[in-house]
C-alpha cells in the first residue's frame, strides 16, 4: 500500500538523519589482529611483547603502513630481538581517532598483556589514552603524534615520544625566516589543535627574530576543498612569502591550487615538512617545486645510518622510505637499548632506562636525544626539487638543534 | 565599487565553478529523493568512483582518455543507478530510513573497495591538454579548467532544465515529484521511472565526479565531504526541483568562495550558518514544493 501523503517524509528531518548516520559511518570498528615477529621459544631471555596502534584504515592508512614498515624493519635487522628478548609484535588499528584508538588501546592494556605501546598517528588518541597508561604503568613511545601538551601539560612519566612537536617544527621555519628577513609573511593552516599549535610556535619565534605577520587564515579542517577564497586574503595582505601546514589531502590541493592560481611566481611557500612528505608529494608533481619545508628528517640527509636505512628500505618496499617509518624505526631503536640496559620488564624499569639513554647516535635523521620525554633533534631546511621525474626533498641546510619550545 | 569587484572577481567566478559542479552534483540527488523518497546516500560514493575512474583513464592527460573517462563513467553511473533501483526495491513500502540505510551500506562498500582497488594515497589527475593553464583575470590567474566547468555546468543545466520542463518525459517526472500514487494511478509503472531517474541520477554523479577530479583529485574521504555539501545544497534548494538545485548550488558557490574570501574568520560555520537561515525563513527550501508543506 503506497503511503499516505501526511507520512511522506519531513525534509529537514529525514535529511538531519541522513547527516547524522554518515558521521556514525566515520566510526568504525577498531580491530585487534594479532602478528608474530620473530621466532618463539628462542634462546633465552623471554619475549617482549609490543602493541604496535597504527591506524589501518581510515585517512591516516598511509601513516600507517610506513609506520609498519619502519618497525618491521628495523626488527628484521635485529633477527626480531630487543636486547635477549624476542619480540612479539601485537598490531592493532588506531583508526581515525579517539573514538576508535583510544578503545583499541584498552584492549592491549587490558587483554593484550603488553609490555610496552608503539605508535599513535592522531593527538587527540594520544592524549586520551595517557591517563590509562599511566595507571597500567606500561611504557607508551609515540611514534608521530606532534601536539606539544602529549610531553608537557597533560605529560606522564610513562609517555615518550620519537617524533617532534608541532610547534618545534615551526619556531625553527619561524626563527630562519625571521633571519633571511625576507619580509612580511601571511600564516595558513587548518583549523584544529594541530594547526593552532603550528601557527602559535611560527609566529612566536618569527616575531621574537623581528619578523612582522601579514595576516593569517586558519581554514576549516577536512572540510575545505577549495583554497581560493584563502589565497586571494593572503595576495591581499601585502605579504612577501606565505608559511602553511598541511597534511595528506588538503596538501596535495593546497600546492596545487598555490601553482593554479599563480600565487607561486610571486609569494615563496614555506611550511612544516608534511606539507611535501611521502604519498602527497607525488600527487602534487610540478606544483611542488620549489617549496621550502622544515622537518626533523629528509631521505637526503648525508649520514652513514640514513644512506643504509634508505637503502634497506627500499630494497625491502620497493620505495623511500618516510618521516614516519624513521619515528617507529627509531621508536624501535630507543625500546631496543632501553631493553638492554632495564632489569626487568616493569614500566618503571624500562621508562628509568628510556631516562638513562642520552644520544641516540645511529639514527637516519642524525643524532638526537630526550629531552623533557621528546626528541631534542635537529631541523632541516628542505626544497623540493625534480631529479629526472622523482621529487626529493633536497636538504638545503640545517637549522640547528630544537627542543620543544 | 569597481575596485572591490576586480579585487573578488577571482572569488565570484570561483563561486560559479563550484556551483556548477555542486549543480550537477545535486540535481539527480534532488530529484530522485523529491520524487521518489529514495535518500540515495550512495551519491557521494558514486561521485568518488568518477574521480577513479578520471585517474585510471586520463593518466596520460589526453583528450581520449578524458573523453574515455567520461564516457564509462556516464555507463557505470547508469548502471549503478539502475541496480541502485532494484536494491531499493523490496524496501520501497518500508519507512524512508531503511532505504537510507541500504544506500549507505552500499556507500561504504563502494568506498572500500575503491580504496583497496586504488589505495589510500591522494591521487591527483592532470586537466586534458589546453586546459592545463592559467588565464589573467583582473589581474590576477584563474585556472582555464576552471571556466570550464562553469560552461559545462551552465549548459548541463539548460540541459536538465529544458528535459524536465518542456519534453513528456519531464512532464512524467515533475508529475512522480507532485503526486506519485495519481501518476500510478493513471496506468503508469513507478518503478520503471525510479529506475530511469536514478540511472540518470547516479549517471550524473558519477560525470561530475570525472569533471571534478582534475580540481579535487581523488582520495579517500571525499565522497562523504561531497556528500555533505550535496544534502546542503538540496535542503537550501527545496526537493525534486531543477530550478531548486541550481539556485542551491550557486548560492553554495557562492558562500564557500565569496563568503570565505569576504569574513574568513567565520570560514568554519558560514556554510551551515546559511542553511539554518534558509531552514529559518524557509522551512521547505527555496523552491521546496508547498504541498509537502501541508503534508
Amino acid at each position: 500500500m503506497p503511503l499516505p501523503e501526511s507520512f511522506r517524509p519531513r525534509l529537514p528531518g529525514i535529511l538531519t538523519a541522513g547527516m547524522l548516520a554518515l558521521a556514525l559511518s566515520a566510526c568504525g570498528g577498531g580491530s585487534l589482529g594479532e602478528k608474530d615477529t620473530g621466532d618463539a621459544g628462542g634462546d633465552g631471555g623471554g619475549t617482549v611483547r609490543v602493541g604496535l596502534v597504527i591506524p589501518q584504515a581510515g585517512v591516516y592508512t598511509p601513516l600507517g603502513v610506513d609506520m609498519q614498515n619502519g618497525w618491521n624493519l628495523w626488527l628484521d635487522q635485529h633477527d626480531g630481538k630487543m636486547g635477549d628478548y624476542t619480540v612479539e609484535t601485537v598490531t592493532a588499528d588506531e583508526g581515525e581517532g579517539p573514538d576508535t584508538g583510544v578503545p583499541a588501546i584498552q584492549r592491549l592494556l587490558t587483554e593484550g598483556d603488553v609490555d610496552a605501546l608503539v605508535g599513535i598517528v592522531n593527538s587527540a588518541t594520544a592524549l586520551g589514552v595517557a591517563e590509562q597508561v599511566t595507571e597500567a604503568e606500561t611504557p607508551l613511545l609515540i611514534a608521530n603524534a606532534g601536539a606539544g601538551p602529549i610531553t608537557k601539560d597533560a605529560g606522564s612519566p610513562y609517555v615518550w615520544r620519537t617524533s617532534f612537536t608541532n610547534a618545534q617544527i615551526a619556531a625553527a621555519m619561524g626563527e630562519h625566516l625571521a633571519e633571511e628577513g625576507v619580509g612580511p609573511v601571511y600564516v595558513m593552516a587548518p583549523d584544529y589543535a594541530a594547526g593552532q599549535e603550528v601557527v602559535a610556535g611560527f609566529i612566536e619565534a618569527f616575531e621574537a627574530g623581528g619578523g612582522t605577520v601579514a595576516g593569517q587564515a586558519l581554514t576549516p579542517f577536512g572540510k575545505t576543498q577549495d583554497f581560493q577564497p584563502f589565497l586571494s586574503g593572503a595576495q591581499a595582505s601585502g605579504a612577501k612569502a606565505v608559511f602553511v601546514f598541511y597534511a595528506g589531502g588538503e596538501a596535495v590541493s593546497f600546492v596545487k591550487q598555490y601553482a593554479d592560481f599563480g600565487l607561486k611566481d610571486t609569494l615563496p611557500l614555506y611550511g612544516s615538512g608534511f606539507l611535501t612528505e611521502g604519498g602527497v608529494l607525488a600527487a602534487q608533481g610540478e606544483a611542488a617545486v620549489g617549496v621550502q619545508t622544515a622537518l626533523h628528517y629528509s631521505t637526503e640527509i648525508d649520514n652513514e645510518s640514513n644512506k643504509e636505512f634508505v637503502e634497506a628500505y627500499r630494497e625491502a618496499y620497493d620505495a623511500l622510505p618516510t618521516v614516519y617509518a624513521v619515528q617507529a624505526y627509531d621508536a624501535a631503536n630507543v625500546l631496543a637499548r632501553a631493553l638492554k640496559e632495564s632489569t626487568d620488564l616493569t614500566g618503571k624499569a624500562i621508562t628509568d632506562a628510556l631516562d638513562g639513554l642520552g644520544t641516540i647516535d645511529d639514527s637516519p635523521r642524525g643524532p638526537w636525544s630526550f629531552n623533557g620525554q621528546t626528541p631534542e633533534q635537529t631541523i632541516y631546511l628542505r626544497e623540493v626539487t625534480d631529479e629526472g621525474g622523482t621529487l626529493l626533498n633536497s636538504v638545503v641546510t640545517d637549522l640547528g638543534v630544537h627542543a620543544q619550545p | 565599487m569597481t575596485g572591490w569587484f576586480d579585487e573578488n572577481l577571482v572569488s565570484i567566478l570561483n563561486g560559479f565553478a563550484i556551483g556548477s559542479l555542486l549543480f550537477i552534483l545535486a540535481v539527480g540527488l534532488s530529484i530522485v529523493f523529491g520524487m521518489m523518497d529514495v535518500l540515495n546516500l550512495a551519491h557521494g560514493a558514486f561521485f568518488l568512483t568518477g574521480s577513479y575512474l578520471a585517474v585510471s583513464f586520463v593518466a596520460g592527460g589526453s583528450w581520449g582518455g578524458y573523453v574515455t573517462a567520461l564516457g564509462i563513467a556516464a555507463l557505470v553511473g547508469l548502471l549503478a543507478g539502475g541496480a541502485l533501483s532494484g536494491m531499493t526495491e523490496p524496501l520501497a513500502r518500508r519507512p524512508i530510513l531503511d532505504q537510507a540505510l541500504l544506500t549507505l551500506g552500499i556507500s561504504l562498500i563502494v568506498a572500500e573497495v575503491l580504496s583497496i582497488a586504488y589505495g589510500n594515497d591522494v591521487l591527483s589527475v592532470p586537466p586534458p591538454p589546453g586546459l592545463t593553464g592559467s588565464v589573467s583575470v583582473a589581474g590576477n590567474a584563474y585556472p582555464v579548467y576552471r571556466l570550464m566547468l562553469i560552461v559545462v555546468g551552465l549548459l548541463l543545466a539548460l540541459v536538465v532544465w529544458l528535459v524536465v520542463e518542456k519534453t513528456s518525459v519531464g512532464a512524467l517526472v515533475r508529475a512522480s515529484v507532485a503526486d506519485r500514487d495519481m501518476v500510478s494511478a493513471l496506468g503508469i509503472d513507478n518503478r520503471k521511472v525510479k529506475f530511469a531517474v536514478l540511472g540518470i541520477g547516479s549517471m550524473l554523479a558519477t560525470v561530475a565526479g570525472v569533471l571534478a577530479a582534475p580540481v579535487y583529485g581523488a582520495r579517500p574521504g571525499l565522497d562523504k565531504t561531497i556528500l555533505i555539501l550535496a544534502l546542503v545544497v538540496v535542503v537550501i534548494g527545496g526537493l525534486g526541483s531543477v530550478r531548486g538545485a541550481l539556485i542551491g548550488a550557486l548560492l553554495i558557490g557562492q558562500v564557500e568562495s565569496l563568503g570565505r574570501a569576504l569574513v574568513p574568520e567565520i570560514a568554519s560555520f558560514i556554510l551551515f550558518g546559511t542553511l539554518a537561515l534558509v531552514l529559518v525563513v524557509r522551512p521547505r527550501g527555496l523552491f521546496g514544493s508547498r504541498k509537502l508543506a501541508h503534508g
